[in-house]
Parts: structure tokens; sequence; C-alpha cells
């Protein structure tokens, strides 16, 4: 992978960094009633997975049709017209290999028309399998990896779609979620490895999917499926069975998500709905969680160091965390991103490693929680998903109950992510004795009154608005802080990067005059992040710096320090609260700063450019 | 049939609790008032439900989603410019053929009044109910059992029937109220009016339950009243020591501590920390993630999810926003008092204070009977309050 992308031209560097985003969805339906406009509706819900383009196949007397289209499912659902069948399976597809094109959409058919295929992974060995296939007469529509698999059906022996599946699978390598149709057959056989796929229970129809949300309009009766298993599903059954075709049993778990959760109850957007259910989040992810925890076995090992590892924001809340950890437990903590993880040399001592991933799907994520098992450390989860693969990869989990998220930038779980390692640090704390009873008190005390503090932050979020509007016209913008709120000055600089294109940097406040102060000028806004604690007299010096350089300066601050008033041309304050907690009232002004800004930019919010939400390839 | 419920309106004269919530969402007894609407109608078989939402309509539609969660399946309706009632149902009416029933969201109605209203078979009727309280919906004229006249208000010699504002109607109902609506005449009562002289429109008698809260206070009473039927349901830790007398719910996550009492009927949210030694008497409803510090004394009142009640405080026919913050020995019992709302007085009978949300108190606070205390306010320790505070004020 170096040798092919290095000394490559700026352009060349952007395809190459583009690669490593990928992220597909796939569903699959097969029942008895008309497939088409079921399989479309689930498939509509994974379309924050990725979005350039997508496609259907439907199973019909005897007959196998495809349609396919470049863009969003709107574009596809308004080209085609009614296909009837009880079965169908469909993509939407995130490019990675070859370009965003009609002949590179999923589903595939082999050459006869046989056979329709979805798959979401990157397979490694396609490249000679193809080179094979071509030989021997094969037919390629598409620059796709996928396309071998289909076109291998048509080669392996096998007596039913089952058996022929199990037969391709055993040729490839590299990670898939595939679903296959046959023609005259009202069946789907799907298998999983190292991509999502799971497996939806109805009611004489059944349904497979890459996640729960697709499928929660229709039955909230989910079986996950693991790496290496496969599943075939007729409407009237589910089998399920591991690559070597030996059938296994699993129950059905049920998911209590309902489908209202993942609709936008009248918010214009998801991000938008999203952060404002963050107090509800928090309360949640705190219920019957403040006392009693520490008894669990996990913890009686003594951790002499603490590494978190994640990926985009749910690194960010590592930074976080590390401020936390250490304060609350006093054990040295760093945060790391996961790619880099690997690079890292192996220490003598075993640092406990906790691992932060929204989805739980996170290749990155994932693979740094395999090396660090590998290392014999002791992991920790911290993800929003049920039963998604790093839960199965950790020794020990603890779920941020935020709720499905659909906007593509991260809110309520960074929040949720942040609650969950304050419960963290509470627990070592507690254990290690490192805070007094009485602090104890006051923590608890705190993180109760979180819901109604970020809740006071969004009845406020008009004069937010007014305040991005003000700043729309920026090219690029600078968000200062120190100690806990650096990392949070990074998450608001993100946000406002994904969502509203504006080139947002965080910075160390301190760090200003160490370099970026000769990028700024009237046209450079900076958004400082002056807390209530004892970094406040340095930000305020801060300010002074970046007020000198007309920069203007919209500062973040605490109730009770009305006197940057004096100092900043706007303010906006959140209500007080302990240092401690003061990241989760400030990021969230932030959260809605970066909304309004991308709402006065007339950007789209909740599928922003070039971005997907879980990032299923290293 | 299908249901058109208003839900739009801010409910002003609730103040200080609409300060961010509509008023269809202030919880008694733990649960929405519309979302009693919503069961009562779901009770009867009446699934398909037209809101109409416009002020905070978010916190509704987050609320009811779809419906899927009540058994019903709803629509929603925007009406951006809250002009009045009779807007409003106009606002639902492409989601309407045949008869229909209008209720308002903010009023406690339980199912046997829908199901009164139901039963008047092919005929067409409105809930009336005999009171003194002022008209909000309009004073029914009775000529045999028909309605033949709407009256704005009471005047002399006029009934003390009054129109509860629920009705069943035919779709023709919105012919009459498209032509008062386009002449500028917002008000359903009005509409209602002209209507009655060509259709019969039975009165119907509230035989059930149906409380309106108009005023803040009503509250205690309209809890009061959602809590005789509320099912019991434990969960949580309870610690041994805890006296436990008639219907009392506790939720998930709660934990009520040692030589805690709890006199029913009390309905307790999710994650709650109450104790130990804390009271607790009929009829109260505590929200989620309330924190209730020992020897406190609660007493008929409603405190709102996210409070902290310091310990050695005393709070009496009280109703407590969201995340009202006690620090200790607070003071608020009630008497017979008048009350300033909007500088006009009314004499309520048994009444404690009403403190808007995000309030925060210091220690040693001591409220005077009938004072309204503004949401985001801030009372410094030691304060004595005989007069009401303002939104966001400070008093020392």
């Amino acid at each position: 992978m170096e040798a092919r992308y290095r000394g490559t031209s700026r352009q060349g560097q952007f395809i190459a960094e583009r690669t490593w985003f990928h992220l597909c969805g796939i569903v699959g339906f097969t029942g008895e009633r008309e497939a088409q406009e079921i399989v479309l509706d689930c498939l509509k819900r994974l379309e924050y997975r990725g979005y350039d383009s997508a496609g259907i196949a439907m199973i019909s007397d005897g007959a196998l049709t495809l349609k396919k289209s470049v863009g969003e499912i709107s574009a596809l659902e308004s080209q085609i017209e009614r296909m009837p069948g009880l079965t169908g399976i469909a993509h939407t597809r995130w490019a990675t290999h070859g370009k965003p094109t009609t002949a590179n959409a999923h589903p595939f058919t082999d050459c006869k028309g046989e056979y329709a295929l979805v798959h979401n992974g990157i397979l490694t060995n396609y490249m000679e399998l193809k080179e094979q296939l071509i030989k021997r007469g094969h037919k390629f529509t598409s620059e796709t990896d996928s396309e071998v698999l289909v076109h291998m059906l048509e080669e392996v022996a096998g007596a039913d779609l089952k058996s022929k599946v199990l037969a391709v699978l055993k040729l490839v390598e590299g990670s898939y979620a595939i679903a296959v149709v046959q023609k005259g057959h009202d069946e789907i056989v799907a298998a999983r490895n190292e991509s999502p796929l799971i497996v939806g229970v109805g009611h004489d129809e059944n349904f497979i999917a890459s996640d729960v949300t697709a499928i929660l309009k229709h039955t909230n009766e989910v079986i996950y499926l693991l790496d290496r298993e496969a599943v075939r599903i007729t409407p009237k059954g589910v089998e399920l069975f591991d690559l070597n075709g030996v059938a296994f049993e699993r129950d059905p778990k049920k998911v209590s998500w309902n489908l209202e959760d993942a609709e936008k109850s009248g918010y214009a957007h998801f991000m938008l709905k999203e952060i404002f259910e963050q107090p509800r989040a928090i309360h949640e992810s705190l219920l019957g969680r403040l006392e009693g925890q520490e008894d669990d076995a996990f913890f009686k090992e003594q951790f002499t160091s603490i590494k978190i590892l994640g990926c985009g924001t749910s690194y960010h809340a590592g930074l976080v965390g590390k401020y936390i950890i250490e304060e609350l437990s006093r054990i040295p903590t760093n945060a790391q991103i996961s790619s880099e993880y690997r690079y890292s040399p192996v220490t003598e001592a075993k640092p406990l490693v906790v691992c932060i991933s929204q989805s739980g799907e996170t290749a990155d994520t994932l693979a740094a929680a395999r090396e660090a098992k590998k290392r014999g450390c002791k992991t920790i989860a911290i993800t929003n998903v049920l039963g998604s693969a790093i839960t199965r990869e950790a020794d020990f989990v603890i779920y941020t109950r935020a709720g499905p998220e659909i906007g593509v930038a991260a809110t309520k779980t960074f929040v949720t992510q942040l609650i969950a390692l304050y419960l963290l640090g509470l627990r070592l704390g507690t254990i290690k004795n490192t805070i007094s009873s009485e602090r104890r008190r006051e923590i608890v005390s705190e993180m109760r009154a979180l819901p109604r503090i970020v809740q006071s932050v969004l009845n406020d979020a008009g004069k937010i608005e007014d305040f991005a509007k003000k700043y729309k016209c920026a090219q690029s913008m600078f968000f200062i802080g120190r100690h806990m709120n650096y990392p949070t000055s990074l998450e608001g600089a993100l946000k406002t990067k994904e969502i509203s294109y504006i080139h947002g940097e965080g910075y160390p406040a301190g760090e200003l005059k160490h370099g970026p102060l000769a990028l700024l000028s009237k046209d450079t806004p900076v958004v400082a992040i002056c807390a209530a604690d004892h970094t406040y007299e340095k930000m305020l010096g801060n300010v002074r710096e970046v007020t000198a350089r007309e920069s203007p300066v919209l500062a973040i601050g605490v109730e009770g320090n009305q006197d940057l008033e004096k100092y900043a041309e706007d303010v906006f304050l959140v209500p007080k609260v302990d240092p401690l907690f003061s990241p989760i009232p400030i990021i969230v002004a932030l959260q809605l700063f970066a909304y309004y800004l991308a709402i006065a930019r007339g950007c789209p919010i909740d599928k922003p450019r070039n971005i997907a939400k879980t990032v299923t390839v290293e | 049939m299908k249901a058109v419920i208003l839900a739009a309106g801010e409910g002003k004269r609730l103040r200080p609790f609409t300060y961010s919530e509509p008023k269809v969402m202030i919880p008694v007894a733990n649960r929405s008032i519309m979302d009693y609407v919503v069961r009562s109608l779901v009770c009867n078989k009446i699934t398909e439900i037209v809101m109409v939402v416009g002020y905070r309509k978010e916190r509704i539609m987050s609320y009811f989603g779809d419906g899927d969660g009540f058994g019903a399946e709803i629509t929603y309706v925007n009406q951006d410019k809250q002009l009045g009632n009779g807007h409003a149902v106009l606002a639902a009416s492409e989601h309407i053929d045949g008869d229909f029933m209008i209720l308002p969201g903010d009023s406690l109605i339980d199912a046997r009044s829908v199901a009164d209203l139901q039963s008047i078979g092919a005929g067409h009727g409105a809930l009336v109910i005999e009171s003194d309280m002022p008209a909000k919906y309009g004073v029914a004229i009775l000529e045999r059992n028909r309605i033949s006249d709407i009256l704005d208000r009471r005047g002399e010699g006029a009934s003390n029937i009054v129109l509860a504002g629920a009705y069943k109607l035919p779709a023709s109902f919105f012919d009459t109220l498209e032509i008062c609506v386009e002449g500028g005449d917002y008000n359903l009562s009005h509409a209602l009016k002209l209507y009655v002289q060509d259709i019969k429109i039975e009165p119907v008698f509230c035989q059930g339950l149906w409380i309106d809260a108009v005023y803040p206070w009503d509250l205690i009473e309209v809890n009061h009243a959602a809590l005789a039927n509320t099912p019991v349901q434990t969960a949580g830790t309870i610690e041994t020591g805890v006296l436990i007398h008639g219907k009392v719910s506790i939720g998930k996550g709660t934990t009520i501590r040692a030589g805690t009492t709890l006199y029913g009927p009390i309905a307790i949210g999710l994650g709650c920390d109450i104790g130990p030694n804390v009271s607790i008497f009929s009829s109260t409803s505590i929200g989620d993630n309330v924190t209730i510090d020992p020897f406190s004394v609660i007493r008929n009142s409603v405190i709102m999810s996210d409070c902290s009640i310091g310990s050695h405080s005393m709070l009496s026919q009280s109703v407590l926003g969201y995340g009202v913050k006690v620090r200790s020995h607070l003071m608020a019992s009630s008497a017979d008092a008048f009350v300033n709302l909007e500088e006009e007085f009314y004499r309520v009978p048994n009444i404690g204070t009403l403190v808007g949300e995000d309030c925060s108190m210091g220690s040693g606070v001591s409220i005077e009977p009938g004072t309204i205390i503004g949401p985001k306010s801030r009372i410094m320790s030691g304060s004595k309050v005989s007069r009401n505070v303002p939104t966001g004020a400070i008093h020392s």
C-alpha cells in the first residue's frame, strides 16, 4: 500500500485518502408481501452508510429484474417502475473500487443472469480471481471487486444456492457481508466476515441488513451474525450455519430501539434532533450506574496505565478521557488514534486499553482491539451498539445508551462517550481510593445535574444561531482552549469542518504564539473556550493576543464570568458546572454553532460530502 | 373514526411551566397531559389520530413518534402561526373524511368521556359540563336535546353549562369553519355557533373525568386526579426500613433509602435517589433523576424531572418545574392565598409555591404560600420570598 501512494501528486493523495473511507449498506427481504417497497424503505434507512449509488434486484416467477442508479436512493426510487416479486435485495454504495457509476453499482449478476449479489467489504484477492475468470470467458461489467463473487457462483459445484455460496466463500479472502438471490427461488443466502450483517426475524417474512435501523419498522427481533457465519432465509424460516455448512442455532434478541427514534421528530435534520436528544441520552447513560458498580471482578486488577483508542470524534472523547481518568484515579492515561496504535512498540507494563467506537464496527478500532489483546492487555470497549463486533473482542463493555445516531456528524454519541469515561474514572477512582467520599458525592450530584445543564444550553440555541449567521462567511476559523477544553476545541473544529465545510482548526491556546498567530486576520474568527477553572486567566491573555490581530472572537464562557464581555466581541455563556464537567455544555454549544453555520451556508447537514458514518475498512 | 387533537398552543396562562415546553407536554403523574388524551382515544378503539402541532412541536413529536408505542397511528399537521383553535382544526381537514372527533390536548380526559361522546351513534355532539369555571370554549344554550346557541361568556340568565372542548362532528363542519376562518375569525366556538343553527349537535354531559388545567395551580388537582388511575409498578432498589402505604409506583434505577415513608398515591420516575428518612405524602408525583435528601417532607406536590431537594425541606401543595435545585431547609408550606398571575389576583385555597424550571435556591429559603417563582431565577440563602420572582431574577 505504502509504495502505491508514495510520491503521488496532490490529486492522487486525495483519491488515495478517499479510498480509505468505505462503507456500504445491504438489505434483503423475502416474505409474502410485495418486496420492492419494503426493500427500498429499509435501504433508505441505511443511506447514512453511503449514498453515491444504489441498486435493487427482485425475484418474481422465474424472472430476475435489476435496477441501479447513481446518487441517493431517492434517485433510484424515482427511476423505477413497479418491479413485482416477493424477494429482493438492495445495496447503497460508497465507492471504494471503481467510481460511483451505474455500472459499478450493486447488485451484480453473472453472465447468464441467474444470480444477483450485493456485497459490502473489500476482497483482497479479487485481482487474480478476476483474471482467471476473464480467461475462462466471463464478461465483467464493472470495475469492482464484488463482481467476481457472482461469476464464481456459475463455476462452483453445489446442489443448491447455499452450498454454492459456501463454495465461493472458501476461495475468497478479505472482508464481506454478502446477500445472494437466485432466479426462481424465494430465498436469500447471506454471509459475513469483518463487515456487519444482521438477520431480522418477522412473521412469515425475514430480513437481512447491514444494521438494525434498516429493519426496525418491520421487526425488532434480531439475530446478530458473527464473522464467518452464514444464513439462508425464506419467508418461513431462518437457517444459520458456518462456512463449512454446519448448522447451528441462536435465539433472536429483542431490540428496544423504536423506529420513531430513527426518524426526525419534527426537527429539520437528524443532527439537530440528535443534539436536542442529548439530555435524554445523558440521563439514560447514567441510569442505575452512579453507585455500587465497583465490585465487578474485572476491576480487581491493578492497572498501572491506561491507553484510550479511537478514531475521529471517538478519539477526541478519548483525549478528554485522559484528563478525566487522570484527575479521578491518578492512573497515567494516554489517548491514541486507533490506526496508529499498531505502530507503537509493545511496552513492558501492560496498559488497560479502552477502545471507543460508536458503531462498534470501526475497522481501525477493531483491529487495534485485536492487537491489544494479542499484546496481552485487558480491553474495555465503549460503544453504542449492542452486540457489535467490538463487544466480542473486549473483556469488558460499557454501552453508551444514546440510541441510534443517523446524522453523520457524531453529537449525542460523543457526549455519552464522555459520560462513559466519567463513569469509568469514577469507578477506578473509587477502587483506588483517590477520591474522597465527599468529592464523590459532589461528582455524582454534578453528573445528575448534567441533563438539565445541557437542556439550558439548548434553550439558548437561538443566540448561537445569531452568532453563526455572523460568522458564516469565514474561510477558516480557529478553536482554542486549554486543559480539558483543548480536546473540546478539536471536536468543535471537527464538527465545523464536517458539516459547514469551513476549515476549522482546534489548537491548544498556549500554542498560538508558536506559529498560528501568523494566520490570524480580521477574516479569521477565533472561538475561545474560557472555562471557569485554573486556565481562565491564561485564556483571557490568549483572547487579548487574538483581538490584537483584529480577529473577531467568539468566547464560550461559563455563567458568572460576565467580565468576558470586556475582552471578546461575542460571548456565549453556558451554565456553571464543576470544571471537571465543563467540556459537556461547551461541546453542546459548539455542536449547535457548527450546525447553524452549516445551515447559514446552505450545506447538506446529515450527509456531508466525502464522509460516511461508520468506517468499516482500515 | 379519526380524532383531531389540538396541541399547537403554548398555554401562556400556565406559565411558568410552559417556559420551554408546550402545555400539552406538562407532566402529571409522570406522563404528559396529552398522553392521557391519546390513551383515552385508543381505549375506545380510535387509533387514527391527527395532531395539530406548532409551539415546540419537536417535543411532542419526540414523545409520541408515529404513535406505535401507544397503539395509535399519529399524523402531524403543523400550524405555523397559532391564530386560533378554529384555524388549527381546519389545518387537519385534509386528513379527515367522514365523522371525526376534536379533543383539546391540554385537558385531562378519561376513556369514559370519549366513550360517551362516541356512543351518540350516527348523531353528532359536544361534550359539556356544568361548571362555574370560566368558559374557555363557550357557554352552551340548550333547547331540548340539542345545542341551540353558543355564547362567548356567561351573560345574565345564561346557563352554567360550558363546552369542554371535545366534539364529534361530521366532515361538513369544515365548510362552515372554512368560511369563518377565511373571514378572519379563527375561533372554533364561533364557527360552531353558526353550525348549530342548521345541524343538530347534541349535548353530551360529561360523566367521566374532565379537568382542564387553566391556571398553574390547577396542576396540583390534575395531578391528583391522574394519580388515582396510575397503575402501580415497582422497580429500583428499596432499602430495608422503607414504609410504603397505598398505591406507589417506583421507576427503574431509583433508590429509596432506609427510613423513608411513602403514603400513596405517589408516582416516582426513573433514576431517583430518595432518602434516607424522607416522608412523602399523597398525591405526589416525582419525575426522573430527582434527589431528595434526608428529613424532607413532601405533600401533594408535583416535582418534575432533574430536581434536587436538600435536606430538611418542607414542600406542600407545590409544583417544582424541571431542574429546580434547592440546597436545604426550604420552607414552602401551604395556606389559602391570593395569587398574583400577570397582575391579576386570584383567591386560591390551600396553595403552596409554584417554581419555574432551573430555579436554584440556597439554604434556608422560606417562601410565602401562593408565590410564583420564575424560571432560571436564583434565590439566595436565607431569603424570605413573599412576592413573585420574575424569570431569571436574583432574589436576596
